[in-house]
């Protein structure tokens, strides 16, 4: 092939990789630190709003769900600003989507959760005297929680690598600055290796501690909700 | 918030948007096409337990499971062309970088699938002298492949949302086509807006079809 490879160069910029990479998982953090109460907000509305909330509600995580993520991006970078006549930048138009949109998400890993629970255990609540919002704290979610918690793990996974869409609206995500390294130094291929075997080393790092973690909750005698 | 909604932009270049909708559905299913095909012998090679087979295998699903699909399609636009002895374009490169990553998702599919298959049908098969593709294919793959069908779709749904992302290498699918006539009528918000209903509208059946799939099969079990 007669390619000289390179990687020095891309090892001269390793700190701007790493600050893209620290971006990364600030946007990751961010949508998850959003996107997981809204999550169970939408799913309780969903579960046991009225029928004039649960519509509306199930549409938004339909709609969520089966838009493309970079449609919304885009969306809520170029077009919500002209609409509400508000400024937005990268990073908060970022993460802003990813919230709502691994919220839709994790609405439904709760729907499965919490739907995943035997009827006995509301009926016994009931029985000693406990409300449906008291029900829902202390018997059903904290039973819900442990099974849903390897389809969470999952899903903020799939959020990780989903964020990596943040670069195309010029958020210096690590695939960002991967371009922007590959276009003043013309290592394009050392450098998107690069990019990519970092990207791999954190993602199977997450995958693996959460397939041990699966493991050891069906251990401990949890089925587990996807 | 009194911006006047003008969707007749939109429909006066409705040519352009059709035009992506197509490429977007020629993406989304060359690559569901060959994904699948190319699944089931990655599946299978994992199933095998041959280790020849399991690690080179394992190797290339996990690379591709665990890297953002969209670093992949620009690792194969930008990166690639650089060391490939033949030239690529966008459409080859995103076609590249959805296939191989459909072919590893659906490779644990069908592996999954494999294993549900109890073992008394292979030997009934083998008993009856058949060899092993010859099993696999007559007995353990027409049952598995029902048992497997919902998640194939889910898979499907997300192929097409992911067909987007060719937008960033310049493919003219959907969300590029839309994204060049927002540049240049200055419509952006019914431009994305349209694009979001165009993707719900095609996929939201398809969500619906997979969960009448998998309340049958629960139902069935």
């Amino acid at each position: 092939m007669g390619y000289e490879w390179d990687f020095a160069v891309v090892f001269r910029n390793y700190d701007l990789l790493l600050l893209g990479l620290v971006n990364t998982l600030k946007v990751t953090g961010l949508a998850l630190l959003f996107g997981v109460p809204l999550g169970l907000l939408l799913a309780l509305l969903r579960l046991y709003g009225n029928r004039a909330v649960r519509l509306p509600v199930g549409f938004v995580i339909e709609f969520l769900r089966t838009t493309p993520p970079i449609a919304q991006l885009f969306w809520f970078f170029f077009a919500m600003p002209i609409l509400i006549g508000v400024e937005i930048d990268p990073f908060r138009a970022s993460v802003l989507t990813f919230s709502l949109q691994s919220s839709a998400f994790f609405a439904e890993v709760f729907r499965g959760g919490i739907q995943s629970i035997d009827s006995g255990q509301w009926e016994a609540a009931k029985a000693i005297g406990m409300n449906r919002n008291q029900t829902l704290g202390r018997i059903i979610l904290p039973q819900a929680v442990k099974r849903m918690i390897p389809a969470f793990l999952e899903r903020a996974i799939e959020l990780m690598k989903t964020t990596t869409l943040v670069s195309t609206i010029s958020y210096a995500d690590l695939l960002y600055q991967a371009n922007s390294i590959a276009q003043s130094t013309y290592r394009t291929i050392e450098v998107f290796t690069v990019a990519a075997a970092m990207y791999f080393v954190v993602i199977l790092a997450c995958s693996i501690a959460v397939r041990r973690l699966e493991k050891r909750l069906a251990r401990s005698g949890e089925t587990v909700v996807n | 918030m009194d911006h006047n909604w003008d969707f007749a932009s939109v429909l006066a270049n409705k040519t352009l948007l059709l035009i992506g909708l197509k490429n977007t559905l020629v993406l989304g299913s060359v690559c569901l096409a060959l994904g699948l095909f190319f699944g089931l012998f990655v599946g299978a090679a994992r199933f095998s337990g041959k280790s020849w087979l399991y690690y080179p295998a394992t190797a290339f699903v996990e690379l591709f499971r665990n890297t953002p699909v969209l670093v992949q399609i620009m690792w194969f636009f930008f990166a690639f062309p650089i060391i490939a002895p033949f030239k690529i374009d966008a459409f080859t490169a995103a076609t590249l970088g959805l296939t191989l990553n459909t072919v590893a998702f659906s490779s644990e599919i069908y592996r999954a699938g494999l294993q549900s298959i109890h073992k008394g049908q292979w030997e009934a098969g083998k008993a009856l002298g058949m060899s092993y593709w010859q099993q696999m294919r007559r007995v353990v793959l027409p049952q598995a492949v029902r048992r497997m069908l919902p998640a194939f779709m889910n898979r499907a749904v997300e192929l097409f949302k992911m067909t987007s992302l060719a937008s960033v290498i310049a493919y003219g699918e959907l969300m590029y086509q839309a994204k060049v006539v927002s540049t240049i009528s200055f419509n952006p918000i019914e431009m994305y807006t349209s694009v979001a209903l165009i993707f719900f509208l095609v996929l939201f059946p398809a969500t619906i079809l997979v969960r009448r799939f998998e309340a049958r099969d629960t139902f069935r079990r």
